[in-house]
């Protein structure tokens, strides 16, 4: 990390952080990622609970040996793969595309400052 | 010595001789370890391979198939636990904590804090992880070496752990991406094979799990008892004991009935007859129907220990040492995520086959129910199934060879991850870091070796998941308020990773050690589960702990909090990281 001096008032950083888009970026960042951690948790969470609580439908047979909560074990993976390829989704759409016209409106307002 | 012994053998040498060579000769021609030279340019798949290769360990190549054998659908939850893992690391730790140009927790800590005290803390908490997570490795290696040969395990482990000390120590076998990324592949290979020739003999016998029976002795099987047990036999079984039942000799037959709980002391023999009922040890579920059901066995509080261990594995993932120090080999925050997807694939691949191993270890090596040694189920299943032929052999010694592939590229990578920080944070004086490091390999990987030689009788994976609480109660409230919340300081961070740290290591110490007994609370009630997962509690606590002590010095908060944050955040495209290499020069 640089030393607090290079970070001192009006660097290219304090002008990023101050700009509205930075701002929305950073929201859409943050209202996503803890909503979506909550979801998962409570998800896995919610599927034990069942298990404990509902188990007469756990057992309800599907076909042969393969029970409902079998399924829905195995389906965690699924799950949990899925959840991911969504989150990376969204991380590739909604911050690297904007935070790329971000860093060219910065560049291009910084070069304009300079020169 | 017999010929799956002697193919097994010729395996492991192979894999062991293999790794150690690769790595050395890539290490060589490199110079540099991949944390210094190729952090820009390792592909992502390339990469996903590697952090599975270094994360899949004996705990997932062994543990986990003799938990499902035993617990059935409820041990599903480490095999989902150790995946889902990467998804929370994934999206509270992993972007962000590569943009911070920290590869391990006290770098990161240096960067975000910059406070000595709280360096020293994490640097013990690192060593502390990694000794736990060393010892079920060790005793992995052991155990495979003497389930094939009859040798006692401490040989298997001693002989591997000074290995592994001595390949790291000399420079072979750094984390060297390649080499973790066949040992992937590898290990793979040597669940596939198995797996379908299993599934194909036991669609065959047209087995089905959906009765309400136990699992029953295919052929008469003589079990010698190695650790203590208390046997549940679900029918009457009829068995010859040698030894001490119920505190009492008994040599002869003797008739279990149905229902009935019997202690069986170290030594003992006991013989069935093909086709009797398989006693299980107690606590588990007794038959297949309800084996496949979950919450089924006659432990108390199921649900407080699975809330548990999810807690404990989602949250944990993103403390060890050897995974966040992999994630640095990613080429930004964007190929981090990448990668992240592929690691999940790559994981839950590998996690399916396993469960198929624990299903069929059910039908052809129900024994182990009986010793308890169900860390050994993967290992026995091959000749089980195909006999001590040659293909019976040949597929014994690839899977022993896999489960070597696992512990040493686990093994490696934590004793790697653990000499670095051992050697810039705990050796004293001067001398280049090519000079301390074989020092410190040897200084750190030597207590976990001997600590290793003696049994501690838990599963593999059971003993895993004691680690990642530990991670989890300490290194996760570091990172995600270190991350997420500006208003951390350091005196905080210090006393909510040493509550954190103190209330699960303690629990664990305790329970592994038996001091439970001593208790004034009846045993067997929450207070034993809670000692064996104490994520639930330590996790919470630690959080609190970080947040009230960081509200209580809020004068201590970094002035350039602010701006941290903001580097951590800011997508590479944003350019702010690019512009601060350039700066450098």
């Amino acid at each position: 990390m640089s030393s607090p001096a290079e970070r001192s008032a009006g660097t290219i950083y304090e002008q990023v952080q101050a700009s509205p888009e930075f701002r929305a970026f950073r929201g859409r960042l943050r209202r996503y990622v803890f909503p979506m951690t909550a979801i998962f948790l409570a998800w896995y969470l919610a599927y034990v609970g069942l298990a404990s609580y509902a188990p007469e439908f756990m057992s309800i047979r599907v076909a042969g040996t393969i029970t409902v909560g079998l399924l829905i074990g195995l389906a965690q993976f699924v799950s949990t793969f899925v959840i991911t390829t969504l989150y990376v989704r969204f991380a590739e759409r909604e911050l690297d595309g904007p935070a790329a016209e971000l860093r060219a409106r910065v560049e291009s307002g910084h070069q304009e400052v300079g020169a | 010595m017999s010929l799956t012994a002697i193919i097994s053998l010729v395996a492991i040498v192979l894999v062991a001789v293999a790794s150690a060579v690769i790595g050395s000769v890539v290490h060589r021609t490199r110079l540099t370890s991949d944390f210094l030279v190729a952090s820009r340019s390792v592909p992502s798949r390339l990469n996903a391979g590697a952090i599975s290769g270094e994360y899949l360990s004996a705990a997932s190549f062994l543990g986990i198939a003799g938990l499902i054998l035993v617990q059935g659908v409820d041990a599903l939850w480490y095999a989902v636990g150790y995946t889902a893992g990467y998804l929370f690391l994934l999206l509270l730790v992993a972007a962000p904590l590569r943009r911070s140009g920290a590869y391990t927790v006290p770098d990161f800590t240096d960067a975000r804090l910059a406070s000595p005290p709280l360096r020293r803390v994490c640097t013990a908490v690192v060593i502390l992880i990694c000794w736990l997570y060393l010892l079920p490795q060790i005793q992995g290696a052991g155990l495979t070496l003497g389930i094939i040969t009859g040798l006692p395990d401490w040989i298997g482990s001693a002989a591997a752990g000074v290995i592994v000390v001595a390949t790291v120590a000399l420079g072979g076998m750094r984390s060297v991406t390649f080499v973790q990324a066949f040992q992937y592949w590898f290990k793979l290979t040597a669940l596939t094979v198995p797996v379908i020739i299993g599934l194909a003999v036991w669609f065959g016998d047209s087995h089905t799990f959906a009765r309400d029976e136990p699992p029953e002795f295919r052929e008469p099987t003589t079990v010698s008892v190695e650790t203590p047990v208390t046997l549940e036999a679900p029918r009457s079984v009829d068995v010859t004991v040698r030894g001490t039942v119920d505190g009492q000799p008994v040599d002869g037959p003797v008739s279990w009935t149905a229902g009935s709980a019997h202690r069986v002391a170290t030594g003992t023999e006991l013989s069935f007859a093909a086709g009797e009922p398989v006693p299980v040890t107690s606590g588990a579920p007794t038959d297949d129907e309800s084996w496949l059901r979950p919450f089924t066995g006659s432990e108390q509080h199921q649900l407080l220990a699975t809330y548990s261990l999810i807690l404990a594995t989602f949250l944990g993932t993103m403390g060890l040492p050897h995974v966040l120090g992999r994630f640095y080999t990613n080429s930004d925050g964007r190929a981090a995520r990448r990668s992240a997807v592929v690691v999940l694939a790559m994981l839950g691949s590998f996690y399916v086959l396993v469960t198929l191993m624990g299903v069929l270890s059910r039908v052809y090596t129900p024994q182990l129910l009986v010793t308890g040694r169900t860390d050994a189920a993967v290992l026995l299943l091959p000749t089980a199934i195909l006999g001590s032929g040659l293909v019976g052999s040949l597929v014994a010694g690839l899977v022993a060879a896999g489960a070597w592939a696992a512990f040493l590229s686990t093994a490696s990578g934590l004793l790697v991850s653990l000499a670095s920080v051992v050697s810039t944070d705990v050796l004293p004086g001067k001398g280049g870091l090519a000079r301390r490091f074989p020092v410190a390999t040897v200084l750190a990987g030597l207590p976990p070796t001997v600590v290793a030689l003696v049994p501690t009788g838990l599963n593999f994976a059971e003993a895993v998941v004691l680690v990642f609480a530990v991670a989890a109660s300490t290194f996760c409230p570091l990172l995600v308020l270190g991350i997420w919340w500006r208003g951390l300081t350091d005196v905080g961070a210090i006393a909510g990773v040493v509550v954190g740290g103190v209330t699960s290591a303690g629990a664990v110490t305790a329970a592994i050690s038996g001091l439970q007994a001593y208790l004034p609370v009846a045993t067997g009630g929450w207070v034993e589960v809670l000692l064996y997962r104490p994520a639930i509690v330590s996790v919470p606590l630690a959080f609190l702990t970080m947040v009230a002590v960081s509200g209580i010095t809020r004068t201590r908060r970094p002035a350039d909090a602010g701006q941290v944050l903001l580097r951590l955040h800011a997508p590479e495209r944003l350019g702010l990281m690019r512009d601060r290499l350039d700066d450098r020069g």
